[in-house]
């Protein structure tokens, strides 16, 4: 019978490997958009398909100034940069600066309508009736210094409004010069030589941020450098998480592996534990895929870390070898009743995370539910036959340390440990502050920010990552929004909430504002105007002649304006991007009350996520002890339950306040910590509640495992990624706690059945 | 705005040239001017003549009084022109980059420094004259073809050719060099920095 499902297991284990493998194959079908952990009911396709599109256009985008006091110096460096991208094809050209080519071509496309265009100070000017101003300006252009009208132009348009349209555009300026097609900027002293383009290829892609740090190299001597582009902070985020978690893996795993060994002084225990855990995981990535198709990777990071739990079992399993059972049947039988109740409490655990409308959560309790099961059978139906270890007597030193603990808990040690938790529980929650900001959960390089913001000063360009979605039923109605928009965020930028903005509207008027322009320019300044200008030059004037009106395709055309393209998400679709948003809220109180435009804040949305995580991680870890409660309460009684719950409960309460006491933030990877922490404490409650006498070898198995789980997690705590830190932190803190209080458990009496 | 910064430029250079000194910070030369200018598609000239200032460090101010007073004051940064004692055009060093080079080559040659006319000009000596042609199509080559200046002690005659056709003539009388210095309203327009 055993034998059989023994069997039965490793033909499923089998074809779950197989079907894993197979995927694999193919490329594994991992999901790692944030946004998709988002409700389904949350998401919004035009938000999402915008925010891609933004995205996409900022990420790629890739600037380095060089900076020397000899200007051929910083060119030849910005030259030499610029060919070794281009050779490693790593780099297309593209700047949101126009150069002069574009520039003629913008002029081009607009000036047959210009009759229709106005710039924003004209407009008000002939608004309020001070077309006179207008008139005064011309005779100051035609009779000023050097004379800024041209004979031609006068001809076609006597009040140089189309100059004034032109310099009015929101254009990405200006404190630039552009010297075959390189940006060169002036600053104190110095000359700035930029390299602008698109970097071909994924900047989070290992290989490329490879390639590309190769072609890079090092700046010559005496060249200062400055660099903007997400694959500069890729490159350090990735190189600086991936040495830190390769070290901190290594050491937990060589931690690990010594303290089994030294307790066992055999290598099985070990590699069983192993591959429990490996099972558990293919199995559970083999569910995974044949339920969802697909797997987010944060589902996959954190189920994977639950499933380490499993290693517990076979931590209990083996510390049955100390004990006077003589063979694997008899200690299966020994710990059997304990890990089933722990596996089942922690699954229960887990579908509660199930229960919640975030994808990303069920994916997690698919996951880890399965790992969990499967690793659980790896252990009850394989480890009795491949366990040819023998019998070994408990260090005598250990053995009294198990004494000296069991003595502890008998006493009035749990007492005084009660009211000092209690003290510190109350000092530390009048400390706790909650943190859902996304930024602060990555390590963001502290040198790369300085290098934007200096990037962003020298050329006044500084795009915000967040920006207005704008929708209409076409064009024309998005554009006419986006100029009751623009009404809006004049005054917001006057107080200084923002310093400007870039919407199509700004580039291209809609019709319906260039009707209204024309009509403006007709009646209150060529008709009172224009024989008085005419009288005053004492030559024959004439008026602009009303063109075609000017159209989004015909600027798309000229592709004079290398921004407009990435704003126009789909007909009647557009964004409004803005530039160096500094006060949010101010910002996005201008869409209030305006039909179609929308304020889309990225990086508020996924904070909102974590914010949205976080309270749901602390509600499913109260809604998962009560779940637990009735298969506790059928096994150790009413005040057992008390017993068996109480420790790990009182464990992941008391962590929050101990860690606010050091000024650590409670964040969403708290949460996570916290609920990790919480399965695996009603773990080692159960696991002394079924030993009731608090024996040795239950202690050492207990401890072994706390032991492995503070090696394997709480080293996080290390992370400079301070996600990573807080769910390490949590976990060194609160396992060790649950882990100190199980024995109080072994007061729960087994109920006789 | 290029050109007649280009303009304003080859003005103090040649000044300091055809001075056997330099002229020093604080230094001030001031005359009177007749302008005229061709445009093309029309068959008058458009004239004009009033007075100018040109203070080492500070900048050139070009008052037209016939037939409209209009007022140009060109600085470090930027240039503001008004018509009728209202200001009607202003821009910005800051936004302009051509602006404020050229206006380092003016400070270069104020203070004798050729070489920063000789970084955007080719300057070819004719006489009595002398004449300017633009290096480069990118800065000034747009706005300029070639300029032409009759100088004796001071700068006496300028022709400047557009590419467009259209062209200026301008003579000035009446220059002097002074220490002296400006007075209240000269300076307050000088100082509003291009706003």
């Amino acid at each position: 019978m055993r034998r059989i499902a023994a069997l039965l297991w490793l033909a499923v284990v089998c074809a779950a490997v197989l079907h894993v493998g197979l995927s694999v194959r193919h490329g594994l079908p991992l999901d790692s958009d944030l946004m998709a952990l988002l409700p389904t009911e949350k998401l919004d396709g035009a938000v999402r398909q915008a925010e891609e599109a933004i995205n996409a256009r900022l990420s790629r985008r890739l600037i380095v100034l060089f900076g020397a006091a000899d200007p051929a110096l910083a060119k030849e460096a910005a030259e030499g940069l610029e060919n070794r991208l281009r050779e490693a094809g790593l780099l297309t050209p593209g700047s949101d600066i126009p150069d002069g080519d574009a520039i003629k071509r913008l002029g081009a496309a607009y000036f047959p309508a210009r009759a229709g265009l106005l710039s924003q100070d004209d407009r008000r000017r002939l608004a309020e009736g001070h077309g006179e101003d207008l008139r005064d300006r011309a005779l100051g252009q035609i009779f000023g210094f050097g004379g800024l009208g041209d004979g031609r132009l006068l001809a076609r348009d006597p009040f140089f409004l189309f100059p004034a349209f032109l310099t009015g555009l929101p254009l990405p300026p200006s404190r630039v010069r552009l010297e075959e097609g390189r940006p060169v900027i002036e600053d104190k002293g110095l000359t700035w030589v930029g390299v602008t383009g698109m970097l071909t290829g994924d900047s989070t892609s290992l290989s490329v941020q490879k390639r590309f740090a190769q072609a890079f190299g090092t700046p010559p001597a005496g060249v200062r450098i400055l660099r903007l582009g997400a694959i500069f902070y890729a490159s350090a985020g990735a190189g600086s998480a991936l040495a830190l978690s390769t070290a901190i893996g290594g050491v937990s795993l060589l931690a690990t592996a010594l303290l089994l060994l030294a307790i066992f002084r055999s290598a099985r225990p070990l590699l069983l534990g192993l591959l429990s855990i490996g099972v558990g995981l293919a199995v559970a990535l083999s569910a995974c895929l044949l339920v969802f198709g697909t797997l987010h990777v944060a589902a996959q990071l954190f189920g994977a870390s639950l499933i380490g739990i499993a290693a517990d079992y076979s931590l209990l399993y083996f510390a049955q070898i100390f004990s006077p059972a003589a063979d694997a049947r008899q200690r299966l039988r020994q710990v059997l009743a304990g890990i089933t109740l722990g596996m089942a409490t922690t699954v229960i655990g887990y579908l509660t995370l199930a229960l919640s409308p975030f994808p990303g959560l069920r994916q997690v309790a698919m996951f880890s539910a399965v790992g969990l099961v499967a690793a659980y059978l790896t252990v009850i139906l394989w480890f009795p036959r491949l366990d040819r270890l023998a019998a070994k007597p408990l260090a005598p030193r250990l053995i009294r340390a198990a004494g000296a603990v069991e003595a502890f808990w008998r006493g009035r040690g749990p007492l005084l440990l009660g009211l000092a938790a209690l003290a510190v529980a109350a000092a530390g929650y009048r400390l706790l502050s909650i943190d859902d900001d996304v930024r602060h959960q990555q390590a963001l390089a502290p040198d790369l920010t300085i290098q934007q913001a200096d990037v962003q000063r020298l050329l006044g360009w500084a795009p915000s990552t967040q920006f207005f979605l704008v929708e209409g039923a076409d064009d024309e109605q998005a554009l006419q929004r986006e100029e009751a928009l623009a009404e809006r965020l004049r005054p917001a930028v006057a107080a200084g909430a923002l310093s400007g903005w870039i919407a199509p509207a700004g580039l291209v008027p809609s019709q319906a504002r260039q009707a209204s322009d024309r009509a403006l320019v007709e009646e209150r300044l060529i008709r009172p105007y224009l024989p008085d200008l005419s009288a005053k030059l004492g030559m024959p004037l004439t008026a602009p002649q009303a063109g075609p009106p000017l159209t989004l395709q015909a600027v798309l055309d000229s592709r004079a304006i290398a921004l407009l393209p990435a704003m126009l998400i789909a007909p009647g679709r557009h964004v409004v991007l803005l530039q160096d948003a500094k006060d949010l809220a101010a910002t996005a109180r201008a869409a209030d009350g305006l039909a179609g435009v929308r304020f889309v804040d990225p990086t508020g949305e996924i904070s909102a996520v974590l914010a949205a995580y976080r309270e749901r991680a602390v509600l499913l870890m109260a809604a998962s002890l009560l779940l637990m409660a009735p298969l506790v309460a059928w096994r150790y009684g009413a005040r057992g339950t008390l017993f068996v719950l109480g420790p790990p409960a009182l464990a992941i309460l008391l962590t929050p306040a101990l860690l606010a006491l050091i000024g650590l933030p409670f964040t969403f990877f708290t949460a996570l910590g916290l609920v990790l922490a919480l399965s695996i404490g009603v773990d080692y409650a159960v696991f002394c509640a079924e030993d009731g006498r608090l024996a040795p070898v239950t202690m050492l198995g207990v401890t072994l495992a706390m032991s492995t789980a503070v090696l394997s997690f709480g080293l996080l705590a290390v992370s400079d990624i301070e996600g990573m830190r807080t769910f390490g932190a949590a976990m060194l803190v609160a396992v060790p706690l649950a882990w100190a209080m199980a024995p109080l458990a072994a007061l729960a009496h087994k109920r006789k059945r | 705005m290029k050109r007649l910064l280009s303009v304003l430029a080859v003005l103090a250079a040649t000044a300091a040239h055809a001075q056997p000194q330099t002229l020093a910070e604080g230094q001030v030369i001031r005359g009177r001017f007749a302008q005229e200018r061709h445009l093309q598609g029309f068959a008058n000239p458009v004239k004009s003549e009033g007075h100018f200032l040109l203070a080492a460090g500070r900048g050139l101010l070009w008052v037209a009084e016939k037939p409209f007073p209009v007022t140009t004051a060109i600085t470090a940064g930027g240039l503001t022109q008004a018509v009728g004692g209202k200001q009607t055009a202003s821009f910005d060093a800051q936004r302009l980059p051509a602006l404020a080079r050229l206006y380092a080559a003016i400070g270069g040659a104020l203070s004798g420094d050729w070489g920063a006319l000789d970084a955007d000009f080719q300057v070819q000596r004719e006489g009595g004259g002398i004449r300017l042609l633009p290096r480069r199509a990118d800065m000034t080559g747009a706005a300029i073809k070639s300029i032409s200046l009759k100088v004796s002690r001071f700068v006496d005659e300028v022709e400047i050719e557009r590419p467009n056709g259209d062209s200026d003539h301008i003579l000035f009388t009446g220059q002097s060099l002074s220490d002296g210095p400006l007075s209240a309203e000269e300076s307050a327009a000088l100082s509003r920095d291009g706003r």
